[in-house]
């Protein structure tokens, strides 16, 4: 993931560029006067060449304009220039004033002034693999998870619903295209009017019987004529038969039905060769497997002259299977197919229902011309012979099966502002990951969408709707990380209470602490210090608490306990932990990188690592072998800053559980911070977080936005995210006034126009 | 020459599969495969993740007669049906001034020799990779121009290597710049996919009118795309591109299952059921899928990622209940030597299985194996050091005839792996000038 390079956060120093809109260039600072000395005394001795630290390369600068070619880069320097992370300790270093002069030139340069900001651009979106199904679910009313045989989708900056990294293989259409034919065929069944067809071909003739010169069953004696056949439905089945006698003797020829091998209806075929008649009844078959078949029951013969022969001749018998009982899948059929044909018009009851479908489908009204196509399909199906509901399910793959459908489309014009659908469609998979409802697609049609008045409104009604729990399914499960935990097998012989269940009681834990920030509208300052959290038996059994039994979960304090926030959830604990133990090291970055957003840079390869035998290892001796790795300068500088965040949280083993001691040596929680700060156990860290509560404020809202408009934060987004941090602490932090300041700001409601040129 | 595997073969080859429901599907394979020439040459690139135990994996003396290291032992039954070729390179996998993410690098680079573009999202760029190659020239020749397997989905949780997207860790095979070929993990769907769910209750003429209306939805969606396309701007024009690119190729297929259902008749055959849980039997079952597609002459072209780059997996089964990951960063530590060893034999050991098999079937001219070129590795060298030089790589398979095998051959450090791909490329019909950092072609095998 990208260090997104906005963050002036850090857990030492000041920052110092709080409120860049306020700073004024008194003095103006210059390239030439208070970077380029900085850089050249300070840093490149390092940061040069080929083989530069984290691959930053510092000694090609010459001035101003060279350094607007690498905003990215430079935004991190002034990201690591002001935090104090940069120049690393024990190495010389520039004075505040420099570092402040510094700052201040890259700040202004490379952010410039907020009301000209660029929007940026979002590359068209796919739909990610839960945004299909919940799309497909709103749209037909039918949850059919279709996506799980999908490929996987990438991830950027995250997360998976960037639209760069959402690219489709052949592979990728090929399951679009299949669903869309699953979509289509569940959802509008095609009554099947048709008979089963029975004749000479596929009947089964005893003795007595034999095809006749035309192809007919001929009955020249008592024989049979009989098929086997499964019925799905039992109920009344029409039967059919078109036969003649050659008729001699008193009677006419007489033809029964058997239906396993019982005769259940005789008819006196009074008919001959030159008028053939159809014989009909309705009979009660149970369902299951059947032998349905013919007879005939009084042959006669005389030896003439002339011969008097009776013969019956039976052409086909077709049966009709029972009308179908009404199901929910017809319940969805009839809130698609709303309209149908009365007379030979059917173009007229198809544009209805493909109009409405193909609006909600490509979360816009449809052109004429996409609507004129559709009706080709229509046309086009009519003509052999099919029923009207075979051609809107045609249709409907068709739509499923569109571009239209798959990706979110934003139109390149000379506008300036997102269109209203294009907002609507933006607001709705932010907060739902699916598609917009008739109330948003009904303010997107009057254009009151656009005021902002109505989008606070709407994001309040949105998020109390059970379909924002998608956010914690996607955002918070990305955010967090928690997708690695399905990944991590801690080892069955230090921890035998791991199990599937408690996997996932683990992920519930934290699913649901989100969910109640979400729809309690409560502070995101919960996420650092929340005294209260949700356990059910077995979960609370692993943390020591008593009185919780069962699988329900409750809502439960943790007043009195060493656990606050998310922090100290056994979910995050136990994926940052390697599986034979803790990883002080894997803890202390996460904290840096989910909670603070300041990701440290990789480690150089070539670096050994700590070694992980499978052995218990003790976390005294884990701990002096990190304090002798720290001694490495090539290390230091990270692992100074990761570490002691990590050893605070020593009391929580690779699973979560609390202990006071390792084997007999009891826990050492203690951290010295590159600033000096000493702190012991995950109550300190936490007060430690809470000091740095603007940054964790600031670098939720860089991720939140992130996910929103589905592209990594640039350099030019600086101002929208101090713009959604300050609002979000001025509003008291509540969940929802975060979200409402990134659905207000410009990334979200602007684009690029093309030409440069607004209308 | 009938195409159509015998049940009885069939069944022994899919030895994984025994217990399995038995599919009530009548579809020979033949229906579905075109008919092959006399002698058809197959790729394939296996690929493993985070380097090799390069001592235990190359053998001590050059040429023919080479003694088996501890990480090939179990290629020991195919002694002389498969070469060790050392000091082949991927240089574009290396920093390059940008620092971290060798895993993502390396994996994109492994097939393409090209410089991935260093990025988390925006703008993902390597290019067309060795298969991909291959692919786009003869896949009119067969139903599928390629497939592409694996056992690990693409990660989908959080960050992937140093800022570096998921796309370039997870995907081996790349269609072009910005499209990598999306792979397959379960096996169950690579069959349906190959052979078709087999409706027994679907008449030929219901088949064909759906085949017919398919190709109306197909057409009606071009045309949205078509008028879509003007309404973009570039970068968005791209992403509608990979949409416009994949369609065609299943309009394609499409066209050619048209002539190949009116074939369908009698046959029996047995579908895995889903993913198995155990890690070996997974990649039996995924390589079981490659053979077949192979014999049945469905595809020509496949790429297989055992895991993906980067890769934490566990392997409690031999011992190492520790991340794979994690083992390869051994910093020298004795136990994670040993450990990382045991990982790379026991990947070693699927492959023998794979090439086993595909030894063991007869085609016309020699074995399956014998006309295929079957490449293993990856694109780390060790995996602590990161180096992309002196790569571990592992062909078998005789090329139909074109390429000598049973060798260890030594090649100045450095020469790029592409050049291997080149010389492939000439055995597989389709000549290339030159690919990714490709200087020329190579010696000893061919």
């Amino acid at each position: 993931m990208g260090s997104g390079g906005l963050v002036a956060a850090a857990l030492v120093a000041p920052t110092a560029f709080q409120k860049p809109k306020t700073v004024k260039p008194v003095p103006s600072p210059s390239f030439a006067g208070s970077v380029a000395p900085v850089v050249k005394k300070y840093c490149v001795s390092c940061h040069a060449g080929g083989g530069a630290p984290a691959g930053v390369d510092l000694s090609n600068f010459p001035d101003g304009a060279s350094v607007l070619k690498a905003r990215e880069l430079w935004s991190r320097v002034s990201q690591n220039v002001s935090s104090g992370h940069m120049p690393p300790d024990g190495a010389p270093a520039p004075t505040k004033a420099q570092r402040e002069g510094m700052v201040r030139w890259l700040d202004l340069t490379l952010v410039g002034d907020c009301k000209l900001q660029d929007p940026g651009h979002v590359t068209m979106r796919r739909l990610n693999r839960r945004e299909y199904d919940n799309t497909v679910r709103d749209l037909i009313g039918m949850d059919l998870n279709l996506s799980e045989d999908f490929p996987s989708d990438d991830v950027g900056y995250g997360f998976d619903n960037i639209g760069d990294v959402l690219s489709i293989s052949p592979l990728l259409m090929e399951k679009y295209l299949k669903a869309a034919e699953q979509v289509a065929t569940k959802v509008i069944e095609v009554p099947d009017n048709r008979p089963m067809h029975f004749d000479a071909e596929n009947l089964k003739l005893t003795q007595g019987v034999s095809i006749s010169e035309q192809g007919q069953v001929y009955f020249f004696s008592e024989g049979k004529a009989t098929v086997e056949k499964y019925l799905t439905m039992g109920g009344t089945y029409r039967f059919k038969v078109e036969a003649y006698g050659e008729q001699a003797g008193p009677d006419p020829a007489k033809l029964a039905i058997l239906i396993d091998g019982k005769p259940v209806q005789v008819f006196e075929v009074k008919a001959t060769v030159a008028h053939p008649a159809v014989y009909e009844t309705s009979l009660e078959v149970d369902p299951g497997k059947h032998e349905i078949g013919m007879t005939f029951t009084n042959d006669y013969y005389r030896p003439g002259p002339p011969p008097q022969d009776r013969n019956l001749v039976v052409k086909y018998l077709d049966v009709y299977k029972p009308a179908a009982k009404a199901t929910a899948a017809s319940e969805a059929q009839k809130r698609i197919v709303f309209a149908s044909p009365v007379g030979a018009d059917w173009n007229t009851p198809a544009k209805l229902v493909l109009a409405r479908f193909a609006k909600r489908a490509f979360r816009r009204p449809p052109t004429d011309d996409e609507l004129s196509r559709l009706v080709k399909i229509v046309d086009y199906v009519r003509k052999d012979g099919q029923p009207y509901e075979k051609c809107i399910q045609l249709c409907v793959q068709a739509i499923l099966s569109s571009p239209q459908f798959l990706f979110r489309v934003e139109r390149a014009d000379t506008s300036a502002s997102l269109n209203s659908y294009e907002l609507a469609s933006r607001l709705s998979y932010f907060l739902w990951s699916s598609m917009p409802d008739d109330e948003l697609m009904a303010l997107a049609g009057s254009g009151q969408l656009q005021k902002t008045e109505t989008l606070k409104a709407e994001v309040k009604r949105m998020l109390q709707d059970p379909r924002a729990g998608s956010l914690a399914d996607n955002f918070g499960e990305e955010w967090l990380n928690l997708r690695k935990l399905a990944l991590i097998n801690p080892d069955p012989a230090q921890f035998p209470d791991f199990d599937e269940h408690l996997r996932s009681a683990m992920m519930t834990e934290t699913k649901m602490f989100f969910n109640g920030i979400v729809k309690n509208d409560r502070s995101i300052i919960d996420f650092l210090d929340a005294k209260y959290t949700y356990v059910n038996g077995p979960l609370a059994k692993h943390y020591g608490m008593t009185g919780v039994d069962g699988d329900e979960f409750r809502k439960v304090s943790l007043e009195g306990t060493p656990r606050a926030g998310v922090l100290t959830q056994a979910s995050v604990l136990t994926l940052t932990s390697n599986p034979t133990r803790t990883s002080p090291v894997k803890r202390g970055k996460w904290v840096l990188e989910q909670i603070l957003n300041t990701p440290p840079p990789p480690p150089p390869p070539n670096v050994a690592a700590l070694p992980d035998d499978g052995k218990q290892v003790a976390a005294a001796s884990l701990r002096a072998k990190m304090e002798l790795h720290r001694k490495d300068p090539a290390c230091a500088t990270c692992h100074k800053k990761m570490d002691p965040l990590g050893f605070s949280l020593e009391n929580f083993d690779a699973t979560g559980g609390w202990r006071s001691k390792d084997g007999n040596t009891p826990i050492d929680a203690s951290g010295v911070l590159p600033d000096g700060t000493k702190f012991q156990g995950a109550a300190e860290l936490t007060g430690l977080l809470m000091k740095k509560k603007a940054d964790f404020v600031r670098s939720l809202s860089e991720k939140l936005l992130t996910y929103s408009i589905g592209r990594g934060v640039e350099s030019y987004d600086r101002c929208a995210v101090d713009a959604i941090a300050k609002t979000c602490e001025s509003t008291g932090y509540r969940f929802s006034s975060l979200v409402t300041a990134v659905v207000t700001s410009d990334p979200f409601r602007k684009k690029r126009p093309v030409g440069g040129k607004s209308k | 020459m009938s195409h159509v595997i015998p049940r009885r073969t069939f069944l022994k080859g899919m030895g994984t599969l025994m217990g399995l429901p038995l599919l009530e599907a009548m579809m020979p394979l033949s229906a579905l495969a075109s008919s092959p020439k006399l002698r058809t040459t197959r790729m394939a690139f296996l690929f493993v993740p985070n380097g090799m135990s390069m001592p235990q994996w190359t053998p001590g003396s050059e040429g023919v007669g080479f003694a088996l290291p501890q990480v090939l032992e179990p290629l020991r039954p195919l002694q002389g049906e498969f070469s060790i070729l050392t000091g082949l390179s991927q240089r574009n996998a290396f920093a390059l001034g940008d620092g971290p993410g060798d895993h993502a690098r390396s994996a994109a680079a492994w097939l393409t020799g090209v410089h991935p573009k260093k990025t988390a999202g925006a703008d993902i760029k390597a290019a067309i990779s060795a298969d991909q190659v291959a692919a786009v020239k003869m896949g009119h020749l067969t139903p599928f121009a390629s497939i592409e397997i694996g056992c690990e989905r693409g990660a989908e949780a959080g960050n992937c290597d140093s800022g570096y997207s998921c796309a370039y860790s997870s995907n081996i095979s790349w269609r072009g710049e910005a499209t990598p070929m999306a792979k397959e993990i379960n096996p169950r769907l690579v069959f349906e996919r190959l052979f078709g769910k087999g409706d027994k209750n679907e008449s030929i003429e219901s088949r064909l009118m759906r085949t017919r209306y398919n190709h109306s939805v197909l057409d009606f969606v071009m045309e949205d795309a078509s008028r879509l396309r003007t309404q973009l701007g570039d970068r968005d024009q791209k992403k509608l591109d990979e949409y416009f690119t994949a369609v065609r190729e299943i309009e394609e297929r499409l066209s050619k299952f048209d002539r190949a259902t009116a074939n369908v008749g009698a046959g029996g055959t047995r579908i895995p059921s889903g993913v198995p849980h155990d890690y070996s039997d997974h990649i039996r079952l995924m390589g079981d899928m490659m053979i077949l597609a192979f014999q049945a002459d469905l595809t020509r072209v496949a790429t297989f990622m055992f895991a993906n780059e980067g890769s934490n997996r566990s392997y409690p089964t031999v011992g190492v209940p520790e991340g794979h990951h994690d083992m390869s960063h051994h910093g020298t530590d004795a136990d994670k030597l040993k450990k990382k060893a045991i990982i790379d034999q026991f990947h070693v050991a699927q492959l023998s299985y794979i090439l086993q098999k595909m030894h063991a079937i007869k085609e016309p001219e020699g074995s399956l194996l014998d006309n295929s070129m079957v490449v293993y590795g990856g694109g780390i060298g060790d995996g602590d050091r990161h180096n992309h030089d002196d790569l571990p790589i592992l062909m078998a398979g005789r090329g139909s005839g074109t390429v000598h095998q049973g060798v260890h051959a030594v090649y100045p450090n450095g020469t790029p792996l592409n050049n291997l791909f080149l010389s492939m490329l000439d055995r597989m019909g389709v000549p290339t000038e030159s690919l990714g950092d490709s200087t020329g072609k190579i010696q000893h095998l061919f």
